[in-house]
């Protein structure tokens, strides 16, 4: 059994697997669609990651003739930015309607994504996607920021999901910039040698973490904010 | 191989650097975002506090305003009207009904006492009036005040209620702008001898203001301040600041008297 774990899963499948596990417990029977489509999110991030950890052991075994697991990934960019841009209008929606700029978000990465296909295939990272993509949600999330220092309100943070949930993404995607940045550089180097791993690693940890601890506020320490 | 190994080396560093600036400046957003909300709680609670504080004031204002009805009521009832009903039962005991002459002046002095107790009892249920007017609307009540200040037939009273009147009121400040309209009417009938009385009631600005004037005797300013009787000019000039507002009061002797009260609305 720990034998079969060891060789078919990685410690970033393990905590996105906990995370799902989390969100299927806090989220599952939650009352607004947007929170519990997390659970779909999660789950859909799983798989492409067990996928994807299958498919590297056999490229790893027959570089040849298998294509990298990178197209999978792209796949999966899909999903993010979808699932990510509907739950920041909903999030956003608590202040103004932004119906109109996540719409154009959302083309724009539909864009960049059918001109990256065109350009390179689907065997070869969507890195100006990705990018792109990773500059807009740390911009939303700023506004969504922008928007709860302006509210005159008082809003209890340590136990407010959305705020955890749009932390998260803001630590994710603003860390990892750099090393979407510096992509093309490091491709240059041998796997072994980048230090992207752990970095990826570590904001994993944090975006989980963060996403966890959101779902446990949505479940358990906001109940007022459910419906 | 070496140099390929610094290369690397290089570019791991740039990257390890980059992703923590990259990180530390969310991290020390999320602080200030934590921060601010603090200080947010702190400022909102503070409001809170200075809201009750102020309703606080209000309720005692209000309880000192019945206070001094009561104590003007019943000075009233023992110094004016029980005097006035004394010196009319005393007059009627003193009918010698043998002198029909003597006694007709009698009599005549008895209805002036019992007409002049009339209407000081008619004042005195003024005062009692207030609260009940008051829950019809300010308008209104000046509107009633104004009506019984007339019914007199001594005073040519008019009357300018300005029609843009915040459809919100605040019935706390109401009842004290009131109360101010009711204690100047009654120096006005009591002590100015007047024959013109004007009422204006106004809103610009977030501010209501009242202006009431006459073309009575007047008063010397300098010797009226402090409370002398009731409410007083003094009390009237207290309760406005209470509730945010200011007096002014511009009189000289044989020259009428005006009051101005401003206050924030609502």
């Amino acid at each position: 059994m720990f034998e079969f774990l060891e060789k078919n899963t990685s410690v970033n499948t393990n905590i996105e697997t906990v995370g799902f596990i989390i969100a299927l417990v806090c989220l599952i029977r939650d009352k607004n669609w947007f929170w519990r489509g997390m659970v779909l999110y999660l789950f859909i991030t799983c798989l492409t990651e067990l996928i994807g950890l299958h498919i590297k052991k056999l490229y790893l075994a027959d570089m040849a003739h298998v294509h990298p697991n990178i197209w999978i990934y792209n796949i999966l960019l899909i999903f993010q930015a979808a699932f990510i841009s509907v739950m920041f209008q909903h999030l956003l929606s608590r202040y103004i309607d932004s119906k109109l700029i996540i719409i154009c978000g959302l083309a724009l990465l539909g864009v960049l994504y059918v001109y990256e296909v065109f350009d390179h295939g689907v065997f070869v990272k969507h890195n100006l996607t990705t990018t792109t993509m990773s500059v807009l949600f740390v911009v939303y999330s700023l506004y969504y920021f922008y928007h709860v220092l302006r509210d005159d309100r008082y809003l209890s943070l340590w136990h407010d999901a959305s705020f955890w949930w749009v932390a998260g993404i803001l630590l994710f995607y603003f860390g990892s910039i750099a090393s979407v940045l510096y992509f093309q550089m490091l491709a240059t180097i041998s796997l072994h040698a980048r230090t992207t791993y752990p970095i990826y690693r570590i904001l994993i940890i944090m975006l989980y973490g963060c996403w966890s601890y959101a779902f446990i506020c949505r479940k358990w320490l906001s109940p007022g904010l459910k419906t | 191989m070496v140099i390929a190994g610094f290369k690397d080396l290089d570019i791991n560093e740039l990257v390890l650097t980059t992703t923590l600036i990259f990180l530390i400046a969310p991290a020390f957003l999320l602080l200030y975002i934590f921060i601010y909300n603090r200080r947010k709680k702190r400022h909102i609670e503070e409001k809170e506090q200075m809201r009750e504080n102020f309703e606080a004031e209000v309720v005692k204002t209000q309880m000192e305003v019945q206070e001094q009805t009561m104590q003007t009521i019943g000075a009233d009832l023992h110094d004016n009207i029980g005097q006035l009903l004394s010196l009319t039962s005393f007059t009627l005991g003193s009918i010698e009904l043998d002198d029909p002459e003597k006694a007709r002046g009698k009599i005549n002095a008895a209805i002036d006492l019992t007409s002049r107790s009339i209407k000081e009892m008619r004042l005195l249920g003024r005062l009692l009036q207030g609260e009940q007017l008051i829950g019809m609307g300010l308008p209104d009540a000046i509107r009633q005040e104004v009506k019984w200040a007339e019914k007199s037939g001594q005073y040519q009273v008019t009357c300018l209620i300005d029609e843009e009147l915040p459809a919100q009121n605040n019935p706390d400040k109401d009842l004290i702008i009131f109360r101010i309209l009711q204690e100047a009417l009654n120096n006005i009938i009591k002590h100015a001898g007047a024959t013109q009385i004007n009422i204006k009631l106004m809103y610009t600005g977030g501010q209501l203001t009242l202006h009431i004037n006459d073309n009575g005797s007047g008063f010397n300013l300098n010797g009226q301040m402090p409370a002398q009787s009731g409410m007083g000019l003094y009390n009237m000039r207290k309760r406005a600041e209470i509730v945010g507002g200011r007096v002014n009061i511009e009189s000289a002797q044989g020259e009428g008297a005006s009051i101005t009260i401003y206050i924030p609305y609502p």
